[in-house]
């Protein structure tokens, strides 16, 4: 194994120091670069509906992208810091906020975290009750994903069919926490409130629905061969590119890398159900879009799995002090597969209220390594074919 | 499979949805069936009851003027500011309670979790648009009354698919 960067590209950016002083700066990508007259630079964002809240500086020679210089930090919300002035319990509301469609992975390994620094046992019945919510969420915000997947490649039907079937998941989540997106429904010491009456009989029958409409995407989606021409062989990442770039989630498992936090680390009660981490050789854009769709119906197995696992009765939560305090100076990180990948939460505690330092590590920004090495020598009609295939959420990047 | 029988696949799956009632709701003359009351929660056993995090409901009967509630809303929203109310009750000697106000709110539901006295709870009430920004602010009689919302739309799956009916 070489140690130098799979595809040597040079980035505009970085070729030229910019004195920032000269009040002739102006910003990377504005600024006229001394290249080749064939070379010309496009900005793809911040405002373009279809790069996020992010910009894209590509150079493109004719159709084909040279260089891309992927620019983040448009949604930059302070996160991290803002966790350092709210205990324990009120960061859980805005520290769900950078991916509002998987709210309740984001808080997983925060939540986790807590519970070790504080010392508490969870009750298991609000560990599969977290298992349920952390499963619904992950094809919550798949079916998201999908959806502007599909309008990305211009493929209308698939935005409409995934934003309807979502529907019927967030209704569950909103029968089960009472909010439909932002749930905070985790807390240190298990979950906020136990199930409704009624709840597994809707939640296994909208389930059963739901796996039986995810299952026809494939007709209409997958096996088009208008998309598997668009996607297949564009934006390859070979399995020793995909370790040593450190991308993960689908993206790696779809280069082949066998990787599901799930499995490899089981949290909660995980190692108690019987379901596949779904791993692709292909590596190309089209493995990276099919990999996330053949999480789902892991995900549907588990959550059946887990409704027929759970103990019929008994306390959801631990009951806590009003100002949960870490026990001294302690450091704790827990991470979960999330829908994007692995999501890691690093807390520092000193003994008071609020954390010391909290830091997230997020897997949107890790896949978004990728993108410039996956990005060159493609068409730029294939940009964003590539570019919504790494499962980039930006204001999750941002954090 | 050949290009041309992957294209008629793809055009056909789409072509039965035709037939299939439609999935989405005619909204303000439906609305969705939900579980129950809002949410809610007992401070005996530190469990909240599911239901909808709608708008809140304030028992003037039972509220004391602790201020945890607006506590709680210090880190997360500061929604809730107390409030002088001309009304005297022997529990609640400074005669303040919460005033909310939806424009910053989140709904949460951590100063339902805060209260101790049962004071608080929360409502399946979500429809809180108002024109100006001063109607976002319930104040405490406000908060007493007990919001009617219609509830008549479940989803309904059956072979064909589902809808809303």
């Amino acid at each position: 194994m070489t140690t130098e960067l799979p595809r040597d590209i040079k980035l505009a950016s970085s070729e030229k120091q910019i004195d920032q002083s000269s009040s002739n700066w102006l910003p990377p990508g504005l600024a006229l670069q001394k290249v080749d007259e064939k070379i010309m630079t496009l900005n793809v964002g911040p405002q373009h509906p279809g790069s996020g809240h992010m910009r894209l500086i590509i150079q493109i020679d004719g159709d084909y992208i040279v260089a891309c210089d992927p620019d983040p930090g448009y949604v930059h919300r302070g996160e991290e810091k803002m966790a350092e002035y709210r205990n324990y319990i009120t960061n859980i509301p805005h520290l769900e906020r950078p991916v509002i469609h998987d709210s309740c992975n984001i808080l997983y390994p925060y939540v986790l975290g807590v519970e070790e620094l504080l010392g508490i046992e969870v009750p298991e019945r609000a560990k599969y009750l977290r298992v349920i919510g952390a499963e619904i969420n992950r094809c919550i915000y798949i079916m998201y994903w999908l959806a502007i997947y599909g309008i990305f490649l211009g493929h209308s039907t698939m935005f409409m069919w995934p934003t309807g079937d979502r529907e019927l998941l967030i209704d569950l989540m909103e029968k089960m926490t009472g909010a439909r997106v932002t749930h905070s429904h985790f807390v240190p010491g298990g979950v906020r409130n136990d199930l409704p009456a009624n709840f597994e009989d809707v939640c296994l029958r909208q389930v059963n629905y739901f796996e039986k409409r995810i299952k026809e995407y494939a007709a209409v989606f997958y096996d088009n061969p208008i998309l598997i021409s668009r996607t297949k062989d564009t934006g390859v990442l070979s399995r020793q590119d995909a370790i040593r770039l450190g991308t993960t989630g689908s993206v790696l498992r779809a280069s082949g890398v066998d990787f599901d936090v799930r499995k490899k680390e089981p949290y909660d009660v995980y190692d108690e159900f019987d379901f596949e981490s779904i791993v692709m050789k292909e590596g190309d854009s089209y493995a990276r879009s099919k990999v996330p769709w053949l999480d789902m119906m892991e995900s549907c197995r588990i959550i059946k799995q887990a409704l027929e696992k759970i103990p019929k009765s008994g306390s959801v939560r631990v009951k806590l002090k009003p100002n949960p305090k870490g026990k001294g100076f302690d450091t704790v990180y827990k991470r979960v597969e999330s829908g994007r990948g692995s999501l890691g939460c690093y807390i520092v505690s000193d003994a008071k209220p609020e954390p010391y330092r909290l830091k997230l590590s997020v897997p949107s920004f890790r896949n978004l390594i990728a993108l410039p090495y996956l990005l060159k020598g493609e068409k730029l009609g294939n940009m964003p074919a590539v570019y919504w295939s790494l499962n980039y959420w930006p204001v999750e990047a941002d954090r | 499979m050949g290009t041309a029988t992957g294209i008629i696949r793809a055009l056909n799956s789409g072509i039965k949805h035709l037939a299939i009632k439609r999935f989405t709701l005619r909204y303000p003359e439906e609305k969705l069936k939900f579980v129950g009351d809002g949410y809610q929660y007992d401070p005996s056993t530190g469990v909240g009851i599911a239901g909808l995090k709608g708008r809140h409901m304030l028992f003037h009967d039972k509220c004391t003027g602790c201020q945890l509630c607006a506590i709680a809303c210090e880190g997360v929203a500061e929604a809730i500011a107390m409030v002088k109310v001309p009304e005297e009750h022997k529990h609640n000697k400074k005669a303040i309670m919460p005033q909310i106000d939806y424009g910053k709110c989140v709904f949460c539901g951590l100063c339902v979790d805060a209260c101790p006295f049962y004071a608080l709870y929360m409502t399946n009430d979500y429809e809180l648009c108002s024109f100006s920004k001063e109607g976002l602010i319930y104040t405490p009689a406000q908060l007493q009354v007990k919001p009617y919302v219609a509830q008549d739309v479940d989803i309904i799956i059956t072979d064909r698919g589902a809808s809303h009916g």
